[in-house]
């Protein structure tokens, strides 16, 4: 009997204990949605309009779509090395040659007896890879200009306006071959109207005159100097030289190829010594591969030598000149060395300037 | 005499070793679901209808077989010399090479047999397996050689070179050999017209250049019109007798 009695009492103790907690629960409030939820929802949700598109012709479609096109880096490393002395080159790889071979390559066929053109201009057909440390990502496009060691006439006009205050400096810069020099009242005439800034493709300053050019950073807008472009400093003669007489060189991303860049540029002329033209294509591969992204690699793909009006392209090696792989560890060093070779070529170049 | 007898039929089976192949009506499949477990001494469960449901894992019929090796007969152009051992596609090693009995397959008695004796490698008649082919398309094409209309030239080896190399082909200067005569201009009467050099491929093969002369100026309003497929044209020999090699 006893023990049946204390069954019983565990049975009512616990109902007793099971009861509060059933009516916390059941509590009307916590299940249903508050009174605004399901409005906003309906609020959120964004119709789907579908647009009825008509007939559009043919040549009027996005040619982005639906169009495959061929990879524009072209990978010829499957294909057979030349053996023979005389081969046919549609089943090998394409002939890699040193600039002094097709230099000459080019001298031949432009030679009196056959084009007659011996001063056509040299073309640098430079292939890049433009993708930065993403695969999604790409290096933007690019516009600059190249200090080379040995002048050639590119043939376009390139007017550039100094702003400079001291005696010595205006000299400095008449000198290396400025279009126009001048301080404080250049910059009156310009805001005056007198002198138009459009006519002058580079402006050049000296830091000393930078408190009163702030006057003009309306008018200037992106042609304003600053170090980082290397038109702000104070070696004159060295930047003017730089903008008269370098490559002006600008990268352009394929339109439908986005890790696809090229860069065309002119490095000399043919009846230029080949010594100098290297020089100037090493100068030139140096510049660009200062724009290389921080990733594993090539940067710089192709390299093409080209002559008009011959049709000829002829492969050189770019890795003779720049790194061909990006080293994480030497890249500082690598930066710095740089800058040390650059410093003893600049008297040279104020030689060749002479 | 026994021994004698057991000789060749056991060579035979050797080489044959490389012939056995898989059947090739083999489908490698997997369960989609798995048969139900069963204890431990006693008979399988029924297995269900999806038991019997199969993934295809690997099909042997398009899987790519690999390349064969087979010791060559005689020299086959674009693949080698007699007695190299190659390695091809099995198609191309069965028509082309197994069935016109150009090779054998690769085996050290094969090798042995078909090795290059001292009399054959000392008479080479063919420098690398690729020459004819260079040979025989260097006869199909016509060269333009284009002169210049207004400065004088005389033809010499490196003209040919370069425009050669504008056609796709390379070669080095000393390849080629001209006409024992000068051919000099510029000369419109020589506008158009053929003569023949030879090229030597390696020092061994010859291949007979057709070549066509054509005048180009550097001013383009003193150029003279085009002329369209101009190799597709006949036209008249420049030299009297073309080249030394001309047959009768």
């Amino acid at each position: 009997m006893q023990s049946i009695l204390s069954s019983m009492r565990a049975l009512a103790l616990r109902q007793s204990t099971v009861e509060p907690l059933r009516l916390l629960h059941l509590s009307a409030v916590s299940e249903a949605a508050r009174k605004g939820t399901r409005e906003k929802a309906r609020k959120k949700k964004v119709k789907v309009e579908v647009k009825k598109v008509g007939f559009i012709p043919h040549n009027q479609r996005n040619k982005k779509i639906n169009v495959k096109r061929a990879d524009k880096h072209v990978d010829d490393s499957w294909k057979q090395v030349p053996k023979d002395d005389c081969y046919v080159g549609r089943y090998y790889r394409w002939p890699v040659y040193s600039v002094q071979e097709a230099i000459q390559c080019h001298r031949e066929t432009h030679h009196p007896s056959m084009y007659n053109v011996p001063n056509a201009p040299l073309n640098l057909d430079i292939e890049l890879n433009m993708q930065a440390e993403k695969i999604t990502r790409f290096v933007d496009n690019f516009q600059r200009m190249a200090m080379i060691p040995h002048k050639f006439d590119h043939g376009e006009e390139r007017k550039i306006i100094v702003f400079t205050k001291g005696n010595n400096e205006v000299l400095e810069a008449r000198e290396a071959g400025a279009s126009l020099v001048g301080g404080v009242e250049l910059i009156k005439d310009i805001t005056s109207g007198e002198l138009l800034l459009s006519d002058y493709q580079y402006v050049i300053a000296h830091p000393n005159i930078l408190a009163e050019l702030v006057a003009l950073r309306g008018l200037m807008k992106r042609k304003f100097p600053n170090p980082k472009s290397e038109t702000l400093g104070t070696n004159l003669a060295e930047m003017i030289v730089k903008f008269s007489s370098g490559i002006s060189y600008s990268a352009a991303k394929d339109e439908y190829q986005q890790n696809f860049g090229l860069i065309t540029a002119s490095v000399g002329t043919l009846d230029m010594d080949v010594q100098k033209l290297e020089e100037n294509i090493k100068f030139l591969l140096q510049d660009i591969n200062t724009m290389r992204p921080k990733r594993e690699g090539r940067f710089i793909t192709r390299v093409l030598l080209k002559s008009p009006p011959s049709s000829e392209q002829l492969k050189i090696d770019p890795f003779v000149y720049v790194p061909e792989m990006w080293d994480k560890s030497t890249a500082k060093v690598k930066r710095d060395g740089a800058k040390k070779q650059t410093e003893p070529a600049e008297p040279q170049e104020a030689v060749a300037s002479n | 005499m026994l021994k004698n007898i057991y000789v060749t039929p056991l060579n035979l089976l050797k080489s044959a070793t490389s012939l056995q192949q898989q059947v090739r009506t083999t489908f490698v499949l997997k369960r989609k679901y798995d048969p139900p477990l069963h204890k431990t001494n006693e008979k399988p469960r029924r297995m269900r209808a999806k038991n019997f449901i199969y993934e295809l894992v690997d099909d042997t019929l398009v899987k790519k077989r690999p390349n064969i090796e087979v010791v060559l007969k005689t020299f086959v152009e674009g693949v080698g010399d007699k007695g190299d051992v190659v390695s091809m596609k099995p198609h191309f090693v069965y028509n082309k090479l197994l069935l016109p009995g150009l090779a054998a397959y690769n085996t050290p008695e094969n090798v042995a047999k078909y090795a290059k004796t001292e009399a054959e490698k000392s008479t080479v008649k063919h420098s690398s397996p690729y020459a004819q082919r260079t040979v025989n398309m260097l006869e199909t094409i016509v060269l333009a050689v284009v002169m210049n209309k207004d400065e004088p030239w005389v033809l010499e080896p490196w003209h040919i070179k370069a425009s050669l190399r504008k056609t796709g082909f390379y070669c080095r200067e000393e390849c080629i050999t001209l006409p024992k005569e000068r051919i000099e201009g510029p000369d419109l009467k020589k506008e158009n017209k053929d003569f023949y050099c030879t090229v030597t491929i390696n020092k061994l093969e010859q291949a007979r250049l057709k070549c066509r002369l054509h005048h180009w100026s550097t001013d383009p309003s003193e150029r003279l019109p085009y002329v369209l497929e101009h190799w597709k044209l006949q036209s008249e020999p420049l030299l009297d007798v073309c080249s030394p090699e001309k047959t009768p």
